[in-house]
């Protein structure tokens, strides 16, 4: 699969007109997102010295093509989970005997106290390679992956699969879809307490504690197509297409340009 | 989740299989039972290796590390999810944030036996998804070394017993005969299958009672959470692996064997625990309405699959 994109920066005193604009340009209310993103690096590949010797069973090139393997590149990747406001600031299951009056719950009456339940968590895996480069178009165009993941801890998968968790972060946002353009104008939200942690959090902080990336409290408008067959030259262009005219269409109110390839490198190091 | 015991009988890549011969030794060892094929399944399975271990060890180095395998596998009498089985990683991840400061050629400084595996169950889209993600981007660990399907299966139901056979055939990277799969699957009462699934939420509806609704499960066997321990679940897991022992004695066959091996009852202790917490704050009188299906089924004998067929080359 893959991904075209064209990206805007938008100050915060332009994110309710915008959004009303883009209400009205796609014919649709704006769907509200809250994801929690899980950042994992592929382990560090081990060095290669002294692995080289000579054998009987083994082939030439496919001793060639084991080497090339070897020197292949390591990717970051992410792990996605929806969550909704209620999610946050609220407490484990275990503690809902305690937790009757006092908390951010308090004033939803009658509806029963929600809980985040990390082991209930929903995820996905998704994988962006570093864009293209040396293209002519003038979108951003990458390859990616995505992936429903098992409920509940992926840690334990993840490891096994070759994979560290880092760090996590939050990223809250309004989706909308025009002309099979998905237009997502969001934001990044760090947690409060920093990431000192080595596993990703059982709970979540109250949402109005956590803290902005951008100290602004600016938006990132996000256009974008995913194109299944990435290989078929005709949709990948008529995928352009469709972008240049969203891009034309929302002139007036923000520019939609291509990203700068390498702030994008998803290559671990 | 029925209790289930897993046979492979090799075969030279020029000579016949097995498959005929365990159909007539079936017919030969059962004659009260008609057996007649009653459906056909089908399994896929797709074998990664560690890229590191597949390189020659040369004469600077001693022991090579222990192999690690990632295996993709789907069976067709459990659509809902695809299986990956992993071996986890021999050296312990490095913190994050941090270079990690192993050895420089890759070589973990102990030699454990072969690590354990982890199981993870996946929704059917993600199974391709997945596997071309590692052949694409996890290039330095992960190298795909063979694709093995049993295209054709049979199942026949026979007495408390349904079996499964089938020739397994290598598909990637050159076509060749494997061998013959044999799945025998105990069908009659079991302690395990009255363990209820919990559902999306959860919960476990009217079944889970802590005592007093009669509920006339499908086993026969009315029981609630307080009356099973995981003690009786290993026992009664070694006592159905000795009836499907005594079944595949009884065809007089040789074959490698995977039924009691590790982690086979894990997904059941964990329904157990689950249904024995839930138990304290039943949520009795809500309709037991079609959840999403167990992600967890099929875990034991896919394990037992993979077993048998993690062949080194």
């Amino acid at each position: 699969m893959h991904e075209q994109s064209l990206f805007a920066s938008v100050p915060v005193h332009q994110h309710h007109e915008l959004l009303q604009q883009l209400a009205g340009l796609t014919a649709m209310q704006p769907r509200h997102c809250l994801e929690r993103r899980l950042i994992f690096k592929a382990f560090r590949k081990p060095g290669l010295a002294g692995r080289t010797g000579a054998s009987q069973d083994l082939q030439q090139g496919d001793l060639q093509r084991l080497n090339k393997m070897l020197n292949g590149n390591l990717y970051y990747t992410q792990v996605i989970g929806s969550v909704s406001e209620q999610d946050f600031g609220s407490t484990a299951q275990i503690d809902q005997d305690t937790q009757m009056a006092g908390t951010d719950n308090a004033e939803r009456d009658g509806s029963p106290s929600s809980s985040y339940d990390y082991e209930r968590q929903s995820w996905r895996l998704e994988f962006r390679d570093i864009p293209e480069a040396g293209t002519r178009s003038a979108v951003t165009s990458r390859f990616m992956s995505s992936a429903a993941l098992p409920r509940g801890d992926v840690v334990q998968a993840m490891n096994a699969w070759g994979y560290n968790f880092v760090t996590e972060y939050v990223v809250e946002g309004d989706m909308f879809v025009h002309n099979g353009i998905a237009i997502f104008l969001h934001r990044v939200l760090h947690y409060p307490d920093g990431g000192d942690s080595n596993l990703p959090r059982q709970q979540l902080p109250a949402l109005k504690d956590m803290t902005l990336l951008e100290k602004s409290g600016s938006y990132v408008l996000q256009a974008f197509i995913i194109v299944q067959d990435g290989s078929n030259q005709e949709t990948m262009k008529t995928a352009s297409q469709h972008l240049f005219g969203l891009r034309e269409q929302l002139k007036p109110a923000v520019l939609l340009e291509q990203a700068d390839r390498l702030s994008l490198d998803t290559r671990a190091k | 989740m029925p209790i289930t015991g897993v046979y492979f009988i090799p075969s030279n890549p020029n000579s016949s299989t097995a498959l005929s011969t365990v159909t007539e030794r079936l017919r030969a060892a059962f004659p009260d039972e008609d057996i007649a094929p009653i459906g056909r399944w089908a399994l896929e399975q797709k074998l990664l290796r560690d890229t590191l271990g597949l390189l020659p060890a040369s004469s600077t180095n001693k022991k090579p590390p222990n192999p690690r395998y990632m295996q993709f596998l789907s069976l067709s009498h459990y659509p809902t999810h695809g299986f990956i089985y992993t071996s986890e990683p021999a050296d312990k991840p490095p913190a994050p944030n941090q270079t990690p400061t192993g050895p420089v050629n890759g070589i973990a400084p102990d030699h454990s036996p072969a690590p354990p595996m982890v199981m993870t169950t996946i929704p059917p889209a993600s199974y391709g998804t997945l596997f071309q993600h590692f052949t694409y981007a996890c290039q330095p660990f992960w190298s795909h070394r063979f694709t093995l399907a049993v295209p054709n299966g049979v199942v026949y139901d026979v007495g408390d017993f349904r079996v499964r056979l089938g020739d397994v055939r290598q598909t990637v990277p050159t076509a060749r005969v494997r061998g013959t799969l044999v799945e025998i699957e105990w069908r009659g009462p079991s302690v395990v299958e009255a363990i209820p699934v919990a559902r999306e939420d959860g919960s476990f509806g009217s079944v889970a009672g802590a005592g007093g609704i009669d509920l006339e499960a499908d086993s026969g066997i009315d029981i609630s959470a307080a009356d099973i321990e995981e003690s009786d679940i290993d026992a009664e897991y070694t006592a159905t692996a000795s009836l499907i022992r005594e079944f595949w004695a009884r065809l007089g066959m040789e074959g490698r064997e995977a039924i009691l091996i590790p982690g086979v009852g894990s997904e059941v202790k964990e329904r157990l625990r689950r249904w024995k917490k839930a138990g304290s704050r039943t949520d009795i009188g809500r309709d037991d309405a079609e959840g999403e299906p167990d992600p967890w089924s099929g875990a034991d004998v896919a394990r037992q699959f993979m077993e048998v067929l993690r062949f080194n080359r």
